[in-house]
């Protein structure tokens, strides 16, 4: 090969390298960026090759040739300029986009009734501008019995950082009532393939709210800290049944038919890393809006408190943590559902990591109550857990539980889930 | 106090902050940036490490530094900042260990 070609060459692969390090595909692997960089490199040393060879041209005294290859170089330059420009480009934008997720398959098989696969797909938004705020959102996938797919909005907020310890939050979020709901529900965190009986929909523990919350933490030493959570929202909905509140529907509303807001928030201590103490709760007054399932409007409002406690704590391979939640409504007098009601539930779950951390026990323990009998539940969880990578695992769960004598709350049974967080 | 009054006065205190804090939003930073503070911090890196250590395994699985490009560590990490109560300079030096342990 003639110095040309090998000038052609070189500026042939600065262009396809240049190419290939732009934004569009800026999607490539960590191995995909280092062979680029490996190439990048090689030819950089042949640049400094061809620089040696026109030195060595420059000798010979062969000056039409020398400006041929001098006019070479300087275009091999730019174009190399250019390419180190697009690799580094990613360095120096103000806005970031991420998706993110998680997603579960699950094969669910009942004491009683049919066994079924289940599938979920929850994506996550973060769109991230100058490090300074932060909208993030998450849409909750899952196919239904009937086949059709439900699609609901877990949350969105723009989150403002205020300050170094200080975030305001305003949209749909999750509750920061509790923990679970909040931190550990996402299937590739829960250790146990299930929710405990009460921390789902319907249950004792909100889910999610609409309004404004302001979060922060504030370090105490070089270990200690407490952080914080306080909220105004739009409140939960009451949901009534013949002549009883059904459910207090907590799931974060876009309207307030009874409009009566709602206070709650959240503090934590954690006097060492390894250990959470945390205590929440909500107040505020709630009305029913639905009455045997229909849209209902002109019925008195009644107080609405909320109450938690959570604590956690680690310790090498050994994963300890418990959550007591309750959720009540006053009684009303002038209601169609004149009596109130109070959904309370705990659990304690311990999980330890065998097998350098790709194994994993897990078993919990949930009493939950509600004024319905039919819902309430005593659940033993059990589950033995495969981890592929941190985030992607095998879980097999069997529940042994004890509700009212013929109700799906009675009905022990064996879940197998694939969980991924991505 | 009616929870009406309650509501109005926490909104407009509410309101009055989101204004302050739009304004400091004027401010830009970028990787680079980071990237700059880390190099005159050599000790950034061993703080993020613990802090990482701290408190990532507090709700999940530990992840590794290479499931994610250095780019989406940076999305990712102010997502954890709010949810896992970190403080900013924590989560920087969190994402100074994930950055170069990539």
């Amino acid at each position: 090969m003639n110095t040309t070609q090998r000038l052609t060459f070189v500026t042939l692969s600065w262009l396809m390298l240049a190419t290939a390090t732009t934004p569009a595909l800026a999607q490539a692997s960590s191995s995909r960026i280092a062979d680029l960089e490996a190439k990048m490199n090689a030819m950089a040393a042949e640049l400094a090759v061809l620089k040696e060879e026109l030195a060595a041209a420059k000798a010979s005294g062969d000056s039409a040739n020398l400006q041929a290859m001098q006019a070479d170089i300087n275009a091999a330059k730019q174009i190399a300029e250019r390419a180190t420009q697009s690799a580094n480009e990613w360095k120096d934008v103000t806005s970031v986009t991420h998706l993110s997720g998680y997603a579960s398959a699950d094969y669910v098989s009942p004491e009683n009734g049919n066994a079924a696969f289940i599938a979920n797909f929850n994506p996550m938004f973060h769109f991230l501008l100058n490090d300074k705020l932060l909208w993030e959102a998450e849409l909750e996938i899952e196919v239904e019995e009937n086949g059709e797919t439900a699609i609901g909005l877990e949350y969105t907020t723009v989150d403002i950082f205020l300050n170094d310890s200080m975030t305001l939050m305003a949209g749909k979020f999750l509750s920061p009532v509790g923990n679970f709901r909040q931190n550990i529900h996402p299937s590739w965190i829960n250790k146990l393939p299930s929710a405990p009986p009460g921390f789902g929909h319907d249950g004792a523990a909100p889910i999610s709210e609409v309004g404004l919350q302001l979060r922060g933490v504030a370090p105490v030493g070089d270990n200690s800290r407490f952080t914080y959570a306080a909220y105004i929202g739009n409140g939960p909905k009451l949901e009534g049944e013949d002549g009883e509140i059904h459910a207090i529907e907590a799931e974060g509303f876009a309207g307030d038919p009874d409009d009566e807001k709602v206070f709650g928030g959240r503090v934590a201590f954690l006097p060492i890393p390894q250990l959470e103490l945390a205590v929440s709760g909500a107040f505020g007054n709630a009305a029913v809006v639905e009455n045997d399932g229909v849209d209902f409007e002109g019925d008195p409002t009644r107080d609405y408190k909320v109450l938690g406690f959570d604590a956690s704590y680690r310790w090498n391979d050994l994963d300890l943590r418990g959550e007591y939640i309750k959720q009540e409504v006053d009684p009303q007098e002038m209601s169609v559902a004149p009596e109130g009601g109070k959904w309370e539930t705990w659990y304690a779950q311990g999980a330890y990591k065998l097998g350098q951390g790709k194994w994993e026990g897990v078993v919990r323990f949930t009493d939950f109550n509600s004024p319905h009998p039919d819902d309430s539940q005593e659940q033993w969880a059990f589950g033995v857990n495969y981890l592929i990578t941190p985030s992607a695992m095998v879980k097999i769960g069997y529940e042994a539980n004890d509700g009212l004598a013929g109700e799906i709350t009675d009905d022990d049974r064996w879940i197998a889930q694939i969980a991924y967080g991505y | 106090m009616k929870i009406k009054s309650l509501s109005a006065i926490s909104g407009i205190t509410i309101v009055a902050i989101f204004i302050s804090a739009t304004m400091s939003l004027q401010q830009p930073a970028t990787a680079a940036e980071t990237t700059a503070t880390a190099q005159n911090d050599p000790m950034q890196f061993a703080r993020g490490a613990k802090a990482w250590a701290d408190t990532c395994a507090r709700c999940h699985n530990m992840r590794d530094a290479r499931s994610l490009r250095d780019d989406q560590w940076r999305a990712a990490m102010a997502h954890m900042r709010i949810r896992a109560g970190l403080t900013a300079k924590e989560t920087e030096d969190i994402l100074a260990f994930l950055q170069g342990s990539n």
